[in-house]
């Protein structure tokens, strides 16, 4: 690129503490150039964070920068005074923030808060910036503009504040975009779209962005050049499908190589667990002055058997029910009718929160001494082995039994959960994302775990998870879950290898795979699409179902099995039924 | 960085040496409590009698220190007895919800919404007066607050995971609620507890200068106050005293409150 339009050099950031001044940034390096997408790359307390809020200005009052200068368009940014620094934020540069549920205030009409930066930087009359608005917002796929100006942000869904959240970034046309782990909070699908529109936006506009993730999959897709920091560093850079195909810093070469191994399939025929017809319902809490019961069916006739020793993956976005299955499986939810049959077993689970699932008043060693005590060992020197045993076994020692939960970080405490959900030394684990709260490099560790565990202790789980790589390479067999059914349901390979339900098809076109699709030009804005079921009755992804056609409005679809004899692959979705087959992805 | 919880320290310091000389008025005193001296009526403090002495003579410092006791006595054992049966309340109505909990936090709003002074006042018209009859009089009047406190308390925490981890590896609802949930609400407890025992020692010296707590001769700080009423004007001392004694009790334990209260956020 010819010219730089942010130039960062010898960044240093750190925070005095008892001991001196703790260093967050080191030194850091980084150019952006005019109409560049440069990504920054590395697991939380990396200085990833700390580099872009020194951009924006943002730091915290106790961070000190001691050294380095931040320079926009030549002009030097730090140490500049807060009415110099307020006329160019909002106008030469604005970020997209992490979180879209804090990050607008909820009691400002949207249309209000994405025309904030043109009412303070321009001088325009209110019809105008309304008009400026509107445009804004449709230019990021979001449909009736009008309509939304006057809404607040609770009415909305995520994916769309999101959306409303970059419509208030671009709207000042900003020379440089900076983005924070844009898409983090959001489902796979609603991802794959607004990393869609930032490309759109970027190629409409030309603006430059600085994006922060700890994703390389979403960098790989977005950027043209990386930075990795590790320890506030930077420890490598380059163009971005360089730097992931052939990392050389012996950081970069473990956060691209942080997903285990695949599983060996596994042959057996005992089942563990049988579930069929399951039917399970949320029941309303009742108040004292209303008689009528109400109940929510979340999960509808639900079929499917697990083995011993296998590994089975339900995947299916927030709100599909699969977090539900999950309670019902280990006893935590009451409300459900059908067949839950379990070889005497009581499945243990583990939660998706390290940070709640710990009792925080409580030491280590009580926690997991609790389902020992449970089960009616007495013997307090035998409970207490047994402790160490499992500390060990998870990777840890035994003088973590001594620590409080909140001195432990995210990984150590998911350990923790894991070893507590094994104590009672049941061979069912119900895993709910137990790894989607933590860093990518945490991730691989907590996942190898599970698979240590797994093959040394016969054991058999049921994985929940909307990351669909890490069920690639966790799971046997994988469930398909829309809106409360199982919607397509077969062997790992066989799913990835031929999706069939278009549900499938479209969670797997919103993964960013590892072979390199090359940026089409044919990059399309979807609109968001509706959550509710279309018609009564009929197919429950109707209303976003691009091969749907008028026989799915008649009823339910059946689940159907296309697949081989011994491997079966159940699809529910009537164009199956007419006989017709997909083949792999277009 | 570590900021020094300031107020801790200081309610800390405060409440000890009450509490010191408190313990010390239970067993020896510089005279006798209850030892009239008709030579020493109305005397103005002096090296003799610290803080001067009463109307029949007695020396105010001993009273005061002996009469301390009382005043925690009655204090502890009513935020007790409104601890105990609040926290037990509070828990189950929180953690089951449902129709028991509308109806108890119902009544609980009537009795929060009534003055607490004039319910122990109707409660003491029934079992009548005396030391042991206030406690459990105000007591009970204190068992709403508390029973609202761990309610809410309860409420925060029974939706967190570790509650479902404990139901999921078997744990009973008691054993939840009180082995599980109660000792993560210590801190506001105990926070509430400082606040209750203030309430305690207000509600103790007003009981006690109306003549329906601790009975003569025993003294007490209220039953101080309402005798030194008489004399407010010839011998001021006698009334300021057990006044200013309240008042350093009363900030010992805000402090503390305040400091906890630090701790906990």
């Amino acid at each position: 690129m010819d010219k730089e339009l942010l130039k960062i050099e010898n960044l240093t950031i750190g925070f005095p503490t008892k001991n001196g001044i703790h260093t967050v940034v080191d030194h850091v390096n980084l150019e952006v150039g005019k109409g560049e997408i440069v990504g920054i790359v590395g697991e939380s307390g990396s200085g990833k964070s700390m580099t872009s809020l020194a951009v924006m200005g943002l730091l915290s009052e106790e961070a000190q920068v001691s050294e380095g200068s931040i320079r926009l368009n030549g002009q030097e940014l730090l140490g500049m005074s807060r009415e110099e620094r307020r006329k160019i934020q909002g106008k030469n540069m604005s970020m997209i923030f992490q979180e879209p549920m804090t990050s607008l205030n909820p009691v400002m009409k949207i249309g209000a808060q994405v025309g904030e930066s043109l009412k303070l930087h321009t001088d325009l009359d209110k019809e105008t910036i309304r008009g400026r608005v509107i445009e804004a917002l449709a230019s990021v796929g979001l449909r009736n503009p009008e309509l939304l100006v006057d809404q607040y942000p609770h009415e909305i869904s995520g994916g769309m504040r999101q959306r409303v959240m970059i419509a208030m970034a671009i709207i000042n046309h900003p020379d440089l975009i900076i983005a924070d782990e844009p898409t983090t909070a959001l489902d796979v699908t609603v991802q794959a779209q607004i990393l869609n529109l930032l490309k759109k936006i970027h190629k409409d506009t030309g603006s430059s962005i600085l994006f922060i993730s700890h994703d390389l999959n979403v960098i790989k897709e977005v950027c043209q050049k990386v930075v990795v920091m590790y320890k506030g560093v930077i420890v490598e850079r380059g163009d971005a499908k360089e730097v992931l195909k052939h990392p050389k810093h012996e950081y970069t070469r473990k956060l691209v190589a942080s997903m285990p191994d695949q599983v060996q399939k596994v042959q057996n025929t005992k089942k563990l667990l049988e579930v069929q017809n399951l039917n399970v319902y949320y029941k309303e809490n009742k108040k004292l002055f209303s008689s009528k019961d109400k109940r929510k069916h979340i999960i509808h006739d639900m079929s499917f058997d697990l083995y011993e020793g296998e590994i089975l993956g339900v995947v299916g976005e927030s709100g599909c029910g699969k977090s539900t299955l999950a309670k019902t499986i280990v006893g935590l939810n009451r409300e459900y009718d059908g067949k839950l049959e379990m070889d005497h077993l009581k499945p243990q689970m583990v939660f998706q929160d390290p940070f709640s699932s710990l009792n925080p008043a409580r030491k280590i060693g009580w926690i997991l001494e609790e389902p020992l005590k449970l089960k009616g060992i007495k013997d307090k020197k035998q409970r207490k082995e047994m402790v160490d045993q499992m500390l060990t076994e998870i990777g840890l020692d035994s003088s973590f039994a001594n620590r409080y939960a909140r001195e432990l970080s995210g990984g150590q405490r998911q350990r923790i959960s894991i070893g507590l959900s094994l104590m009672r030394g049941e061979k069912l684990i119900i895993a709910d994302e137990p790894v989607s709260a933590l860093d990518v490099t945490v991730q691989s560790q907590i996942l190898r775990l599970l698979l240590k565990l797994h093959d040394e202790k016969n054991l058999t789980y049921m994985f929940i998870s909307h990351d669909l790589n890490v069920v690639h390479h966790m799971c046997h067999r994988v469930i398909v879950m829309y809106l409360g059914r199982i919607v397509e349901m077969a062997d790992v390979d066989e799913l990835y290898d031929h999706p069939c339900h278009p549900y499938t098809r479209m969670l797997f076109d919103s993964i960013l795979t590892d072979e390199e699709k090359e940026t089409t030009d044919s990059v399309t804005v979807n609109e968001i699409l509706p959550d509710e079921a279309a018609g009564e009755g009929g197919c429950p992804f109707y209303g976003r179902c691009r091969y749907a056609g008028e026989n799915c409005l008649r009823e339910v679809p059946t689940l159907t099995d296309i697949g081989t004899p011994g491997h079966p692959h159940l699809v529910r979705c009537e164009r199956i039924e007419y006989g017709e087959k997909y083949t792999a992805a277009d | 960085m570590k900021k020094h919880n300031y107020s801790l320290i200081i309610g800390l310091i405060l409440t000890g040496i009450i509490l010191i000389i408190t313990i010390i008025g239970q067993f020896w005193t510089p005279y006798d409590i209850t030892g009239m001296n008709s030579m020493a009526k109305n005397q103005a403090p002096s090296l003799m009698h610290l803080m001067g002495t009463d109307n029949f003579g007695r020396d105010v410092f001993s009273r005061v220190m002996n009469g301390c006791g009382t005043t925690f006595f009655v204090a502890v054992s009513t935020v007790v007895i409104g601890c105990v049966f609040g926290t037990i309340i509070g828990a189950l109505t929180g953690f089951y919800g449902g129709l028991l909990d509308e109806i108890v936090m119902r009544i609980n709003d009537v009795l929060l919404s009534f003055p607490s002074v004039l319910l122990v006042l109707i409660f003491i018209s029934f079992i009548g007066t005396g030391k042991y009859k206030i406690i459990v009089a105000l007591g009970v009047m204190f068992i709403p607050s508390f029973a609202r406190i761990v309610r809410s308390e309860v409420i925060r925490y029974k939706s967190q995971e570790f509650v479902r981890s404990a139901q999921v590896m078997g744990a009973g609802n008691l054993r939840i609620i009180f082995v599980h949930i109660l000792p993560n609400t210590v801190v506001s407890m105990l926070t509430a507890a400082a606040i209750g025992f203030n309430n305690a020692v207000l509600a103790e010296a007003s009981m006690s200068y109306l003549g329906l707590g601790v009975q003569p001769p025993d003294p007490s700080l209220g039953r101080m106050l309402s005798e030194a009423q008489a004399y407010i004007f010839t011998a001021p001392w006698y009334a300021i005293w057990p006044g200013v004694v309240i008042v350093l009790i009363i900030l010992g334990f805000s402090q503390i409150s305040e400091g906890l209260r630090a701790i906990s956020d």
